[in-house]
């Protein structure tokens, strides 16, 4: 008999009837076991949608890493970089697709046999090399980097089991040796080494990497740097000659603009190719520009004055007297153009008198000049985005006989680039801005300046520079290129050789500004150890090597700076000093 | 009647079944297609990134500067051949010599024509005057 609803005794009722009345007594409504079973129903729910949900996370978590390969090479693989431009948007570096072979070793089955097929076809592999690699456990080695498309078709029809290509990324600099320093170059892992691609690394690009961002060549956006690639060209085309000509070990130049900071061109020889680095780390290719610390010799003078002039304890129109040597202790200071008569500020300033100018300096005094270098930023480390910077020398114990030969420029080894800052500052109306390799707009270099000197004082600074290089008797003559107004300083410092100063190895310097009465660029040459020639009359000093090759710069670059050039004397360039009489205004 | 009924609802759920089937398909295509040209797209750009470095490699100044030096005869530019817009001199006066001696022969005189006597012309015109 089947059981009825409401039994108050199941049991009974299922002994009774075998295993229908069982099944039938399981599915039958009743109110007391109701909750019991809906609990049961729920739990069952709820376990499906858990694992449902789990499978999801799981899902979103893992998605889109298609083979374990992939995973294995996300970190391998060269990361894209920005591409690099310069001022007017010429590419200066970029990246390219190139092909990469690569291996598993754990699904190579004959691992002889593949090292004997790779290096038939790829013959600069080196054999026992590669078999060590593939016999090794791991899931993925590369066999060769940056392959032709020929060598993949040829690889490719090898046809060895856990053999593969991957696309990589290759950096190119387009331009060679162009910007070679500036650039500097990333390895074969696109990552930066030296130079900006080191600055770009330093700003966050391989945190992104490392942190498994794998970013495309489309997510970056160009790096775009104050160089101008033709200029830089010129530069290094007419640096180039005058080394040959001059016969120099290195020469370096650079272009700055006075009013931003920029640097619009930057050269120093002997360069390298950034496309094939192997020899941009000997000690003889280094950045002379940033890296090199030099005596600047007599265009330190222009800091001198500046500093003499702005203290208000000369005017330009005192006069100093440069009628014999400066004796300080056991030393006898004495000019290389002597003129045995009492000079005006400007005349020490064009006959590049080391007496008048070491008495200015001594006027000021040890402390004085002391802090007002410091002002100036020539002694401490000059940093701008390029990684590479240098210390400059200092005197550890400053005594008077240090600001004595500071004050022509011996005795303190500075950068190049710190001592154009300078410079800059020194005529551009007193701003003191550190120079860049990133393109920026004047009002921001403003915005990061800090005054140094005085506005009249720059203007005294121009003239003087001017007249060093309109005045027969001034030493920049050489770089006065009719039509823009230049002026300039030379300097020659005579190099340390064993701990003495060498009469007949210069390094020779040359400043120039253009056009003097509203500056615009500043141009910086180094040369070291040019030699004396025939038509330089035995002379090796600034003004008869790194002044005409500054000439041939202005000359080349200035219509491409967009400098218009004027053939009509400027109307009262400097109102100031024709206000106070200077030497030479009349 | 009931039967009737049935039919529709089976026949609506083959259908519907069809039409998701259908659905996921076409989807399954068009994932295709979009994971084809995202690939497409992404080989052009790697092509134009390479053509831009060529071109940048085929224009590098020194490059053009070799060939320049080689196949042209030009000069570097001088500070003199530059001028600014103001250095120019003005326009002169419009030179027109045949109408200058088109003026000395009084060919631009207008011509006297024959008016009607009624209708006097105020402006003098080379025009025949309307009948």
């Amino acid at each position: 008999m089947i059981p009825v609803t409401d039994d108050p005794k199941p049991f009974a009722g299922t002994q009774k009837a075998g295993p229908l009345a069982l099944l039938r007594e399981l599915f039958r409504l009743r109110v007391d076991k109701s909750t019991a079973r809906v609990g049961l129903v729920t739990l069952c729910f709820a376990g499906l949608f858990l694992i449902i949900g789990g499978r999801l996370v799981a899902l979103a978590v893992m998605s889109n890493q298609g083979s374990e390969t992939h995973r294995a090479t996300a970190s391998e693989i060269s990361a894209a970089r920005p591409d690099i431009v310069d001022r007017n948007g010429e590419v200066l570096a970029t990246d390219v697709k190139t092909v990469s072979v690569f291996a598993e070793p754990r699904n190579i089955i004959d691992k002889d046999e593949a090292v004997e097929l790779l290096t038939a076809v790829l013959p600069d592999l080196d054999a026992r090399e590669l078999r060590d690699k593939l016999g090794t456990k791991k899931g993925f080695v590369w066999v060769k980097r940056e392959i032709t498309p020929r060598q993949q078709a040829e690889v490719h029809r090898l046809g060895i089991p856990g053999v593969g290509f991957l696309p990589e990324n290759k950096r190119v600099y387009p331009n060679g040796p162009a910007a070679a320093h500036v650039l500097g170059f990333a390895n074969i892992d696109n990552v930066g080494i030296a130079g900006i691609e080191k600055y770009i690394d330093g700003q966050g690009l391989q945190d992104l990497n490392g942190a498994g961002f794998n970013l495309s060549a489309a997510d970056l956006k160009p790096v775009q740097l104050s160089l101008d690639l033709r200029v830089q060209h010129m530069l290094r085309e007419e640096l180039e000659k005058g080394m040959t000509k001059f016969k120099a070990k290195a020469v370096a130049g650079t272009i700055l603009d006075v009013n931003t900071g920029e640097v619009i061109a930057l050269v120093s020889l002997p360069d390298f190719d950034p496309n094939n680095p192997v020899d941009a780390l000997e000690k003889d290719r280094m950045n002379r520009v940033n890296v090199g610390v030099f005596e600047m010799g007599s265009t330190f003078k222009a800091l001198t004055t500046a500093m003499a002039l702005d203290s208000g304890k000369f005017t330009v129109n005192s006069s100093l007297d440069a009628r014999s040597g400066l004796r300080y202790g056991k030393f006898t200071i004495g000019d290389y153009h002597a003129t045995h008569r009492v000079l005006t500020v400007p005349e020490v300033f064009i006959h590049s008198s080391n007496i008048g100018t070491a008495k200015m300096a001594l006027g000021i005094g040890v402390e004085g000049h002391k802090a007002f270098l410091k002002k100036v930023g020539q002694l401490d480390r000059l940093r701008t985005e390029l990684p590479e910077s240098a210390e400059p020398l200092v005197p550890p114990r400053w005594g008077e006989l240090n600001t004595i030969t500071i004050a022509f420029g011996h005795g303190i080894a500075v950068a190049p680039l710190q001592a154009a800052m300078a410079v800059c500052a020194l005529v551009n109306g007193g701003n003191l801005i550190t120079p860049t390799f990133l393109k920026r707009s004047e009002p921001e270099a403003q915005s990061l300046a800090t005054r140094v000197i005085k506005p009249e004082t720059s203007e005294a600074m121009r003239y003087v520079m001017r007249l060093n290089a309109a005045n027969p008797a001034g030493s920049a003559s050489a770089a006065a290129i009719a039509g823009y107004f230049v002026g300039g300083k030379t300097g020659t410092a005579e190099k340390v050789v064993n701990g003495r100063y060498s009469k007949n190895k210069n390094l020779t310097t040359f400043t120039a500004i253009m056009p003097a009465d509203k500056p615009k660029y500043m141009l910086l040459t180094i040369m070291d150890e040019p030699q004396a020639l025939p038509e330089t009359h035995g002379f090796a000093t600034a003004g008869w090597n790194a002044g005409p090759v500054t000439g041939n710069i202005i000359e080349r670059v200035g219509p491409i700076l967009g400098v218009p050039p004027r053939f009509e004397k400027p109307q009262d360039p400097f109102p100031l000093m024709t206000r106070l009489g200077a030497w030479g205004t009349r | 009647m009931i039967k009737l009924l049935h039919v529709i609802a089976i026949s609506a759920l083959v259908g519907s079944a069809g039409y998701a089937y259908s659905i996921k398909y076409e989807t399954l295509y068009h994932a295709a297609q979009v994971a084809k040209m995202k690939a497409r797209v992404q080989r052009e750009r790697d092509a134009i990134a390479v053509l831009r470095a060529e071109w940048q490699h085929l224009n590098r100044p020194d490059r053009l500067q070799a060939a320049v030096d080689r196949h042209l005869d030009m000069q570097p530019l001088g500070v003199q051949q530059i001028a600014r817009f103001s250095d120019l001199p003005n326009r002169p006066p419009r030179e027109d010599g045949i109408g200058r001696k088109l003026e000395a022969l009084g060919v631009l005189e207008p011509t006297a024509t024959p008016k009607d006597s009624g209708t006097e012309s105020r402006t003098p015109s080379t025009q025949t005057p309307k009948r």
